[in-house]
């Protein structure tokens, strides 16, 4: 309980820290939230245009994008330690720092860097969520929501365990990092549509690799009432369990190549 | 009896304590067979309690560490070259509780993967180190607990915040209870002359300042053993000081084992009865700095003041200086006494000073000898 | 010139080192690419627009492919300013304005070359109707090349006015951020300018952004015909003297406004 009470007192710190200087401050939030009205913007234009993707009409599409909005920019506000902060904190040696001290070391980073400007785009995909439930009629149900809640749970930790696979590529110095971010950013892009409509190889791309479409997708579809591939509704609950499963392994890694960095040094 | 297990049993006295004791003053014991087992118990407790109390507190024995290296990629060849750097080859020591050691050596010489490895940060190839009966880079989050480290050119405070928040964090982090984490604080800002500076951020901290709040930092949490990597680099002379009077301070008081990594010799002078030499991966002395230098102490310098120099003995060499002339020469040749005598007889003498050569000089003869 | 030439041989070697980011970016980027392409494909199935799906891919591809000349390409000027040692520079604004001009430019050029050429290759390879196609015609192509360089032109003066806008506020973050999200937008990268609605790309295609990327796009794809390209061109030019101008004038403004931030 303790290591709650010190991301706590980290994220306040962080605040004021960031507080220091208002000004830039509100101007970072803006152009965030500029940035997600523009992604939204851009899904609207399709909308406007095409109409509908499928059997996907405006309402489901704006609901996709809205879940896959809120669940990877909470994961961004909370975890931004992970994929910003440790990288370049692996190069320049300070992970020993966090070894000298009686904590893990994921834990440690994630106290480090909280981002509360992601709370413009958070902003922006509830909206989107919620115009997305709108116009597709849903009938929320108690079930309906306990999906959702889970989805971005799990959904975050799913994302979360994306950020490290970074911090290990780093680790093991592997030039070609970028790569990492195809899967994680571009996993993002991809899913912010249903994942149906895409081809065969990224489909399973999205689904083994960075399962997106098991995590926010399915349980996504079964609330609109359009199940993703006629699964049936108890899906819903339990694919997004895969999110878990992807952790796990990016943390078994995360935890060898912390081995690792420790035989080898800095 | 092996050193890790009768380690791992005095680390955790509970289980003997209360074997051995409540269970002869509470139980009943039913059978004959009972009873001398529990003595028995009790007995072996004993002398466990006592093999472990005469363990060292830090024990290393034959340490080992590689490091591969690769070098840019040659052209015309397919691999990168790999180089087996052996930062540290074989190294033993051992150091008891309260003790002020200094760790010198040239650069490269493994010092600071030693460090590294003891505070375990580090995990070696070869051999033993147990740092309070626990083995560091097995047991990282109980054994750094126990531990403080400073490092001379890397800040383990956060940069942007005033130093105070800085601490508090610090005592979240390393579950420093309320009243014991004011006591040191009060105790330590005002032994480092930190009272006005705490609300101050890091980043606005003079270096001398900045070296004082990261030794407070890292004692906040009370630990039993401090190591210094180039605490006073860039440090001027007043603060250089102030830091050795301090870590004087720490070691007699609350007999802190401090260990010491630098290039200054000054410091080493000042603080440590006990010096250890690496080199090349490899320990080259282990006693008293003044046992180390008499080996490489043997040059003197006599500054006389005077208008004309006599002939002087073979292995002299003299130089004029401004108004006074500069002697070297070799105690074992040519002895102190009878020079003076000399000169006393031969010229006017103004002024006469005999010096031992600079403690830098003295060292680098030694690495030279040593081939470092 | 030698100024010139020097900027780009120093950026040259400085990304081929870092070979192995060049090859993960490029990946990266073709992921993306590909991802686009399935999505507005599939949109097509739904809904067939009077625009071709080629020429919808073929925009998708090049805008990829040279996205890294729209990025902000200098941290380490950021960091400069930040620092303050941009005070010492800004003792002759007008010189420093082209030196740094050249430098962002020589930047970017390497950049997006080092990632377009084998992103390109990549897209060549791909089917019809997945990857880029023909040009329209071969002027079609000279006068698209054309409008890239002009488009690289009128970015890097667009950079060094943020540039200008940093030295005023010393806060970069916001600023860049801002920045390159406008520019991402509007400059089609999102979502091509092709695809917004007619009334706005009236509007959208005369400012700057669109100038970068969108206009030799349509001038490579045909849907500027020949005949308009003087005409497109122009437009690249006029806004591109008119940056150019703009950001002298805030660079030499800055100069008698001169805040030092030491540290």
């Amino acid at each position: 309980m303790d290591t709650v009470k010190l991301y706590l007192r980290s994220m306040k710190m962080q605040l004021k820290c960031q507080m220091q200087y208002p000004a830039s401050f509100f101007l970072q939030t803006l152009a965030q939230f500029v940035m997600e009205a523009g992604e939204l913007l851009a899904v609207i234009l399709i909308v406007d245009r095409f109409e509908s993707l499928n059997q996907w009409g405006a309402g489901d599409l704006y609901f996709f994008f809205g879940l896959m909005s809120v669940t990877f920019y909470l994961t961004e506000c909370f975890g931004r330690g992970v994929t910003g902060a440790f990288p370049s904190m692996v190069r320049s040696g300070q992970v020993d720092t966090l070894l000298l001290r009686p904590r893990g070391v994921l834990t440690q980073v994630m106290c480090w860097a909280m981002d509360p400007r992601r709370f413009a785009c958070i902003a922006v995909g509830t909206a989107a969520l919620i115009l997305g439930s709108r116009m597709a009629a849903v009938r929320w149900t108690v079930l309906k929501a306990l999906a959702l809640a889970e989805a971005i749970v799990l959904g975050g930790v799913m994302i979360l365990g994306l950020f490290l696979i970074e911090g290990i590529f780093v680790i093991h110095s592997v030039k070609s990092v970028e790569l990492v971010n195809g899967l994680t950013y571009g996993g993002r892009s991809a899913c912010e549509y249903p994942i149906d409509v895409y081809p065969r190889p990224l489909r399973v791309l999205f689904t083994v690799a960075a399962p997106f479409a098991l995590v926010l997708q399915v349980p996504a579809a079964y609330i609109l009432g359009k199940p993703l591939y006629g699964w049936p509704g108890w899906t819903a609950f339990v694919c997004p369990l895969a999110g878990l499963v992807s952790f796990g392994t990016f943390y078994a890694l995360f935890q060898r190549a912390m081995r690792f960095y420790r035989s080898t040094g800095s | 009896m092996h050193p890790p297990f009768a380690a791992r049993l005095r680390s955790t006295p509970i289980i003997y304590r209360v074997t051995g004791g409540l269970s002869i003053f509470f139980g009943k014991p039913l059978t004959e067979e009972e009873k001398y087992g529990k003595l028995f118990f009790l007995a072996l407790s004993l002398l466990l309690n006592l093999y472990g109390g005469t363990m060292s507190y830090i024990a290393v024995e034959n340490l080992c560490k590689t490091f591969t290296v690769r070098k840019k990629r040659e052209k015309g060849k397919l691999l990168r070259e790999k180089t087996v750097i052996q930062a540290l080859d074989s190294v033993s020591f051992s150091i008891e509780r309260g003790e002020l050691v200094g760790y010198i050596g040239p650069n490269g010489a493994g010092k600071s993967t030693t460090v590294k490895i003891l505070s375990g940060i580090l995990t070696p190839d070869g051999g033993s180190a147990l740092v309070g009966g626990r083995v560091p880079w097995k047991e990282r989050k109980a054994h750094v607990r126990h531990i403080g480290v400073v490092f001379g050119q890397r800040s383990q405070l956060w940069w942007d915040v005033p130093i105070v928040d800085s601490f508090s964090l610090l005592k979240d982090i390393y579950r420093i209870p309320e009243a014991d984490y004011k006591k040191r604080l009060d105790r330590l800002t005002g032994a480092l002359g930190l009272e006005e500076l705490l609300r101050t951020p890091l980043r606005l901290l003079s270096l001398g300042q900045r070296m004082r709040a990261e030794l407070c930092g890292s004692l906040l949490h009370g630990p039993e053993l401090l190591f210094l990597d180039e605490p006073t680099i860039g440090l001027d002379a007043v603060s250089k000081l102030a830091l050795r009077d301090f870590l004087q301070k720490e070691n007699r008081e609350k007999g802190t084992t401090i260990l010491l990594t630098t290039h200054d010799m000054e410091d080493i002078a000042a603080l440590c009865p006990r010096v250890m030499v690496l080199g090349h991966g490899r320990k080259l002395f282990d006693g008293a700095l003044p046992d180390l230098l008499s080996r490489y102490d043997t040059e003197r310098v006599m500054t006389v003041r005077c208008d004309a120099l006599p002939p002087l003995p073979e292995g002299c060499r003299a130089q004029r200086e401004g108004d006074a002339y500069k002697i070297v020469y070799h105690p074992d040749e040519n002895r102190t006494a009878d020079l003076i005598s000399l000169l006393h007889q031969s010229v006017p003498i103004r002024e006469l000073t005999v010096q031992g050569q600079n403690v830098d000089h003295l060292i680098a003869a030694m690495y030279r000898e040593m081939d470092l | 010139m030698k100024a010139y030439l020097s900027a780009f041989r120093m950026r040259w070697k400085m990304e081929v080192q870092y070979r192995g980011a060049v090859v993960g970016g490029v990946a990266c980027q073709v992921l993306f690419g590909l991802i686009l392409v399935a999505l507005y494909r599939a949109l097509y199935r739904g809904r067939p627009q009077s625009m071709p799906l080629s020429a919808i891919t073929t925009y998708v591809w090049l805008q990829q492919a040279f996205f890294r000349m729209l990025l902000s390409s200098d941290p380490e000027l950021m960091d400069k300013i930040r620092t303050g040692g941009i005070a010492y520079d800004l003792c002759r604004p007008l010189q420093l304005y082209g030196y740094y001009y050249v430098r962002i430019m020589a930047q970017k050029m390497v950049g997006s070359l080092l990632r377009a050429i084998p992103m390109l290759a990549f897209a060549a390879l791909l089917p019809e109707g997945w990857g880029i196609s023909l040009p329209a015609s071969w002027p079609a192509l000279a006068v698209s090349v054309c409008g890239v360089a002009l488009g690289l032109l009128c970015v890097s003066a667009l950079e060094n006015i943020s540039m200008g806008f940093t030295m005023r506020t010393l806060d970069f973050r916001g600023v860049m951020a801002l920045m390159n999200l406008v520019m991402t937008t509007l400059s089609g990268n999102i979502l091509p300018l092709t695809l917004f609605p007619d009334a706005w790309q009236k509007v959208i295609t005369l400012l700057p952004y669109a100038q970068l990327l969108d206009t030799p796009i349509r001038l490579y794809t045909g849907e500027y015909a020949l005949a308009r390209a003087p005409g497109a061109l122009a437009v690249q030019a006029a806004w591109t003297v008119l940056l150019i101008l703009m950001g002298m004038l805030l660079w030499q403004r800055n100069q008698r406004r001169l805040i030092v931030q030491g540290g």
